[in-house]
C-alpha cells in the first residue's frame, strides 16, 4: 500500500520552508516594528463562529462533525477567530488592540476544479477599537511596509469604500438590488444591462460599475453625483484617506504601489462597512491577489454577548502567492544554509570525544551549525559528502586530545 | 502588453473581424498553413492565443490573456470568474433540447423520469433540469452528441442549435430552448480594474464598432 497524502495536500520540505519563512520572518518584523503582538487561535472552530459574519460559505468550509459539539470546521481565515476571541476584551484600556498571526487555513476546492490547493498560509493583522482615517492609514501604511520589505519592485493597491458603495446602492429598489450589486461585484456589464432598470437608474448602475481610476478623477466623478449628508461624509473621509496616503507615499517609500480608487470594489455580502482593498502584482507575468483586507465595524459585535461593537480594520498576505511572485526574483534563498563543521569521530572509542567537541563548537558560538558523521565511511567517502553538503571544515576526531581540523 | 484569447472553430472568423475594425490585426490565424498558437498583430501591440472554445476563459481567468472572444454558452457552462463586457452579436444559436421526431416528447416535462439525457453541457443540463424538478442521468458526450437518442441510449439532448439543420438530417426535433448565445468579449478581473496598456480603450472601442454595426 502506498500512501498518498489527500488531493490538494502539500508537503513543505527545508528549501520550502526556509523561502517561506523568508517571507514571513520580514513581514513579522515589520508587525512588530508597528507595535502588533501575535495571537494564535484554535485551528477548529464552531462552523456558525466561523460564517456568523456572512462572508464565509458553508460549501467552502472542511468540516468535521464531533459528537458532543456538533458542526465543526477547520478555519478558512482567521478574522472570525480573533473576532470571536478579541469581542469580549475590548474594553477601557485594553483598546485598541494591535493583534498579528501567521497561520495556515484550509478550503474546500471550488466544485469543478482538479488537486486545488486546500491548505494555505496567511499571515495578516487585525487593528481593533480604532475607528476614523487613522487607523485606515496606519493600516494601509503597515502593509505597504510589508510589500516594500519584501523589494518587490512594483505593485497595485486597489482601493475602494464599501460603505459608501453600498449606500450608492441604495438608489435602486430593494427588488432588484441584490443583482445589481451582484452583477458589479463581478464586473458583468451584460447582466447589468440587461436588468430591468429605468435609463436613469441603468445610467448609475453602468456608472457605479466603472467607477474606478485615479484617485482625484474618481472623487470628483463621485462628488458630481446627488449625494446625501453621510455619503458626503464618507466621500470627505476617502479624500482625506486618499491624501494623506499619497503623502505618505511620495517620500520614505522606495517602491510606493500604483493607487487605483475602485468604488466598484465590492462584495455580495454586508461584511465590510468601510475601506477595502486588494494588493495586487505589478508588471510582468501573472497578475496575483498578494493581500487583501478591509474594515469591518459590526463585526466584534457578533460575537459580543451584549452584542456590543467595536470598530476592526485588518489584512491579510496570502504567503504561497507571495512565494510565486518573489521566486523569480532570486532573493529567496535557492538552497537551505550548510552546516559548518562536520565532526567524524574515527574509532568508537572516540564517540563521546566527538560528541563532546560537538558540544564545545556549539556552546561558542550558537549560530554555528554542527552536525556529527554516523556512518562507517572511508575518509574520503566523508570528505566527498562534506563537499556535496556544502561544510567548509571537518574535524577528524581520535580523542579528546588529538582532533585533526580539514578546511575544505 | 495586452494580449486576447481567440476561439478556434466557428467564432474566429467574425472575432478576428472585430478585432481587425478596431485597428488590431490578427487574419494570420485565418491563413490555412498557420500553425503557430501565438501571434502579433501587424502594429506589434498585441498578442492573440489561438485556442480551443474551453479554454478561451481559461487563459482570461488566469490573466494570461486579458480579453477573451468566446461564446455565452461556454461562460454558463464553465462559470469562469471573468468581467463579461460586450455582446459582440456574432456566433447566434440556442442551447435546446431535442428528442427523436418520431418520440412521444413534445416538452421537457414529457420525458419520462430518470431519462438519459446526453451533452456536452452538463452543467446546463443539470441545472434546467433541477430547475423542472424533473430527476435525470446526464450522459456526458464530447462530440456528435445527436448519436444519443438515434442510438437509444438517451431520450434526448441537450446541445447548441444554430440553424436546426443537423437535428432534421438526424431525425431530431427540438422541444425546448434554455437559452440563447452570442459571442461575448471577456475580460480578466483584476487586469480590467487596473487598465494597464489602454485595456479599457481597446473595450471602449470594441464596444461603440459593435453599436455601430448593430440594427437598429
Amino acid at each position: 500500500m502506498v500512501y498518498q497524502p489527500p488531493v490538494g495536500a502539500k508537503d513543505l520540505f527545508p528549501l520550502d520552508v526556509a523561502q517561506k519563512r523568508w517571507i514571513e520572518e520580514r513581514v513579522q518584523q515589520v508587525f512588530h516594528r508597528w507595535g502588533y503582538h501575535r495571537m494564535i487561535t484554535s485551528t477548529l472552530e464552531r462552523l456558525d463562529t466561523l460564517m456568523a459574519g456572512g462572508a464565509v460559505q458553508r460549501s467552502t468550509v472542511i468540516q468535521l462533525q464531533d459528537r458532543e459539539e456538533g458542526e465543526l470546521g477547520l478555519r478558512p481565515e482567521l478574522t472570525a477567530s480573533i473576532a470571536r476571541a478579541a469581542a469580549t476584551r475590548m474594553t477601557g484600556s485594553s483598546s485598541p488592540q494591535r493583534l498579528y498571526y501567521n497561520a495556515n487555513v484550509f478550503r474546500r476546492a471550488a466544485r469543478g476544479t482538479f488537486n486545488r490547493q486546500q491548505e494555505f498560509y496567511q499571515a495578516g493583522v487585525e487593528l481593533l477599537g480604532g475607528g476614523g482615517v487613522l487607523a485606515d492609514a496606519e493600516v494601509l501604511l503597515l502593509l505597504a511596509d510589508c510589500i516594500v520589505s519584501l523589494g518587490l519592485q512594483s505593485w497595485h493597491l486597489v482601493l475602494g469604500e464599501a460603505g459608501l458603495t453600498r449606500s450608492l446602492l441604495s438608489a435602486f429598489p430593494e427588488d432588484i438590488r441584490p443583482q445589481v450589486r451582484e452583477a458589479i461585484a463581478h464586473l458583468d456589464r451584460l447582466r447589468l444591462e440587461s436588468l430591468p432598470l429605468s435609463p436613469q437608474l441603468r445610467e448609475r448602475a453602468l456608472l457605479l460599475l466603472d467607477l474606478r481610476g485615479r484617485p482625484e478623477d474618481v472623487i470628483q466623478q463621485v462628488s458630481a453625483m446627488d449625494l446625501n449628508d453621510s455619503q458626503q461624509q464618507a466621500l470627505s473621509n476617502l479624500k482625506s484617506l486618499v491624501d494623506l496616503l499619497q503623502e505618505s507615499f511620495a517620500s520614505p517609500f522606495e517602491t510606493p504601489p500604483l493607487l487605483v480608487l475602485d468604488l466598484s470594489l465590492i462584495q455580495t455580502f454586508d461584511y465590510y462597512t468601510g475601506i477595502v482593498f486588494e494588493v495586487i502584482s505589478g508588471s510582468g507575468g501573472e497578475r496575483r491577489v498578494l493581500g487583501q483586507g478591509g474594515r469591518y465595524d459590526q463585526l466584534l459585535g457578533l460575537y459580543h454577548p451584549q452584542r456590543q461593537t467595536c470598530p476592526g480594520i485588518g489584512f491579510v498576505l496570502n504567503i504561497e502567492e507571495l512565494h510565486q511572485i518573489l521566486l523569480p526574483t532570486g532573493q529567496l534563498p535557492s538552497q537551505i544554509p550548510a552546516s559548518d563543521w562536520l565532526v567524524v569521530p574515527t574509532t568508537p572509542q572516540a564517540y563521546a570525544a566527538a560528541f563532546a567537541h560537538a558540544r564545545a563548537l556549539q556552546t561558542k558560538d550558537s549560530l554555528l551549525r554542527v552536525e556529527m558523521e554516523l556512518g562507517e565511511r572511508s575518509p574520503d567517502d566523508v570528505r566527498k559528502f562534506a563537499g556535496d553538503r556544502r561544510i567548509k571544515q571537518i574535524a577528524w576526531v581520535r580523542s579528546a586530545e588529538d582532533i585533526v581540523v580539514e578546511t575544505l | 502588453m495586452l494580449t486576447v484569447a481567440l476561439p478556434k472553430g466557428s467564432l474566429l472568423e467574425d472575432s478576428i473581424r472585430t478585432l481587425k475594425a478596431v485597428g488590431l490585426d490578427f487574419s494570420a490565424f485565418l491563413d490555412p498553413k498557420n500553425r503557430q498558437l501565438e501571434i502579433w498583430d501587424t502594429t506589434h501591440t498585441a498578442k492573440a492565443l489561438l485556442v480551443r472554445n474551453y479554454d478561451v476563459p481559461v487563459y482570461v481567468e488566469y490573466g494570461q490573456a486579458q480579453l477573451g472572444i468566446i461564446g455565452y454558452d461556454v461562460l454558463r457552462e464553465k462559470q469562469p470568474r471573468v468581467a463579461h463586457l460586450v455582446d459582440l452579436g456574432f456566433g447566434r444559436c440556442r442551447l435546446s433540447v431535442a428528442v427523436k421526431a418520431s418520440s412521444p416528447y413534445r416538452s421537457a416535462l414529457d420525458l419520462p423520469p430518470h431519462s438519459r439525457i446526453a451533452s456536452k453541457f452538463v452543467n446546463c443540463a443539470h441545472e434546467y433540469f433541477e430547475r423542472l424538478d424533473l430527476p435525470v442521468e446526464i450522459v456526458p458526450l464530447y462530440g456528435s452528441v445527436e448519436l444519443g437518442p438515434i442510438t437509444g441510449m438517451s431520450e434526448a439532448i441537450v446541445d447548441l442549435v444554430a440553424t436546426g439543420k443537423t437535428l432534421k438530417e438526424n431525425h431530431l426535433m427540438e422541444i425546448e430552448q434554455l437559452f440563447e448565445s452570442t459571442a461575448r468579449l471577456i475580460a480578466h478581473p483584476l487586469s480590467y480594474r487596473l487598465n494597464q496598456n489602454g485595456l479599457k480603450d481597446v473595450i471602449e472601442k470594441i464596444r461603440h464598432t459593435v453599436l455601430a454595426a448593430a440594427p437598429q
